[in-house]
């Protein structure tokens, strides 16, 4: 039994219905307030309590600064982290593996022309920090609605992946393609389209898995990044005097973005989220690694050593 | 087409890019309020106007932070030191050891710290670097003892070993999971079969007939090491409030005044030459390698 895929599925299985069935099970409303309030008990002592609540019985996960508990809240986001970055993730692999499939295959026979080695210094810029650039302006107090938003930013998070995934789809297709069998094959006369479905998407079904899981482990690590620079997913909302950020959706980067300032008091208001996330992440990075061992165990040679 | 002429296109273009993509934020804005989304050209215009009109006269290289308006050339001077510091001693730091920890990853068979490893690998920088900060305030306040500082509070305190632990993690972890991956290809080659047969020694195989086999793979690769890394240096400078390029673009990108077309510009370029730097002396360093290990 491969317990990495196990594990790791289970965790995502569990936490996509936590998702779908969030605002069921969440224990208390998402506009639900823990106001101050001064309790007198029977010997007459009386205690304050004041949010933020900290984790205990009726608040499992605690509240955050104003009051709102955050298992709610995390349920709530939950729908926006895990579906959008499962979206973004399958659309770069599907759009950007397609390409590079005929790319790969429709290539001509002659050497390829590599690129000039000086371009790459464009990599200095990363990837986020022009999806920062791209959103900033329409992301903070913005009149769209958080699911546009959101969906504006798949777009855009779904636009600069798929280069990626294409050359690596594209790599690996030219290297099949001069196979003996696919040799053979065109050699019998076969079409095109036959060639590419039954000879190179068989071998590449398992690179696309991969490459999906993986790809949704890079997306939620965007979506993380850009948070901490204050552009949350589905927009944000930002106070003045002091300066505060706000998610609108309660996405889990979000959750930890505007937290940030909790790291040495009522520190559970950003350990909670963080954990999530984290163990969202491990959770699809099992799933590759499962999948990873079982693709090995078919195809690699043992090393000599 | 020449090839000189090619690569001499480079430049251009590239400037191009980073005009046209620092124009994003003025670009793509809401018209009014809850009006729809659209492109707005005239103020893209004026700005890149502004700017080349700005180059002669020196406006281009000032910019508003708070109250007072400073010189770019006075500040980046600063800033594009602390940035080079971590970058590349991070990565020296992090690449040496990644490619040690890889080769004995390869040969071991200590599955459990692999996957471990892995795993935490795995994470993104920003949530380890939360981690270690976490880790060190938990000890702080269970022992009162305060192993690093966990940000810097000023310039003249400046928090240095835990920055610079954090800037080598991401390229120690990238080196151990491409070394022990490559490591295990090259391993099933025939010719180390062919060197087990004629009795060399384990070390003397690894290290003079597989390494010099996996080292090319990361000169291919280097650059999109250093786009992890410099994604990374972002981060790392704005969670431990570190004075470098990364925090000097985006403190000030968005100021009081609006969006700052001309310091964004400047930052920019100023990132593609820390790029440049870098990538220059990480082939230096891995020459070093290739050097003693192929006598």
């Amino acid at each position: 039994m491969n317990k990495n895929l196990t594990i790791g599925l289970a965790i995502i299985v569990l936490m996509t219905l936590g998702a779908l069935l969030g605002g069921y099970l969440s224990p208390h409303d998402l506009q639900e307030q823990l106001k101050i309030e001064y309790i007198v008990d029977d010997q007459g002592k009386g205690t304050v309590i004041a949010p933020p609540a900290p984790p205990g019985q009726r608040y499992p996960f605690g509240t955050d600064k104003y009051g709102y508990d955050l298992l709610t809240k995390l349920l709530d986001g939950a729908k926006y982290t895990l579906f959008l970055s499962f979206g973004i993730g399958f659309a770069r692999v599907f759009i950007g593996g397609l390409i590079g499939m005929l790319l790969g295959y429709f290539r001509e026979r002659q050497p390829e022309k590599q690129p000039a080695d000086s371009w790459k210094a464009l990599n200095g810029i990363p990837i986020f920090l022009i999806t920062w650039l791209l959103l900033i302006g329409i992301s903070i107090n913005s009149a769209l609605s958080p699911p546009k938003l959101s969906l504006l930013l798949a777009f855009v998070l779904t636009a600069v992946g798929i280069p990626s995934v294409l050359s690596t789809i594209k790599d690996k297709t030219i290297v099949l393609r001069e196979r003996p069998y696919v040799i053979a094959s065109e050699s019998l006369g076969a079409d095109h389209w036959t060639i590419v479905r039954s000879h190179l998407f068989p071998f590449l079904k398992e690179s696309f898995l991969i490459l999906i899981v993986q790809e949704i482990v890079l997306v939620l690590t965007l979506f993380g990044q850009l948070a901490i620079f204050n552009l949350f997913v589905g927009g944000t909302t930002m106070y003045m005097d002091p300066p505060e950020y706000h998610s609108r959706t309660n996405e889990w980067a979000g959750l930890i973005g505007q937290a940030r300032g909790f790291l040495y008091t009522k520190q559970w208001i950003l350990f909670i989220p963080l954990a999530a996330y984290v163990l969202l992440i491990m959770g699809f990075q099992l799933i590759s690694n499962g999948l990873q061992q079982r693709y090995n165990r078919i195809y690699a040679k043992p090393p000599h050593l | 087409m020449l090839r000189v002429v090619k690569t001499a296109m480079v430049v251009p273009v590239s400037l191009a890019f980073i005009l046209a993509v620092s124009l994003l934020p003025l670009l793509l804005q809401m018209d009014g309020d809850g009006g729809p989304l659209r492109l707005q050209w005239s103020q893209s215009f004026a700005a890149l106007s502004d700017y080349f009109s700005g180059l002669g006269s020196g406006d281009s290289f000032r910019f508003v932070s708070g109250k007072y308006e400073y010189s770019f050339w006075d500040r980046i001077g600063v800033s594009f030191q602390v940035s080079l510091f971590y970058i590349f001693f991070g990565s020296l730091i992090g690449m040496t050891l990644g490619l040690l920890i890889g080769v004995y990853f390869a040969l071991s068979r200590v599955e459990w710290l692999k996957r471990i490893v892995e795993l935490f690998g795995a994470l993104p920088d920003f949530v380890l670097i939360l981690l270690l900060q976490f880790s060190v305030v938990f000890i702080a306040s269970k022992t009162g003892l305060v192993v690093f500082q966990v940000a810097s509070l000023s310039t003249d305190d400046p928090a240095i070993a835990l920055p610079l632990f954090s800037a080598a993690l991401i390229p120690a972890n990238y080196m151990i999971r491409n070394v022990a991956v490559q490591m295990r290809l090259t391993l099933s080659e025939d010719y180390i079969s062919f060197a087990k047969a004629r009795g060399l020694g384990k070390m003397r195989i690894v290290f003079y007939h597989a390494l010099p086999n996996v080292l090319p793979f990361f000169k291919a690769d280097l650059h999109k090491l250093l786009g992890i890394l410099m994604g990374n240096m972002f981060i790392l400078e704005y969670l431990y409030n570190l004075n470098g390029v990364g925090m000097f673009l985006f403190s000030d990108a968005i100021g009081f005044g609006g969006y700052q077309y001309a310091l964004v510009v400047n930052g920019l370029m100023t990132l593609i030459v820390l790029y440049a730097i870098v990538y220059g002396l990480i082939r230096l360093y891995l020459w070093g390698w290739e050097k003693v290990i192929s006598r």
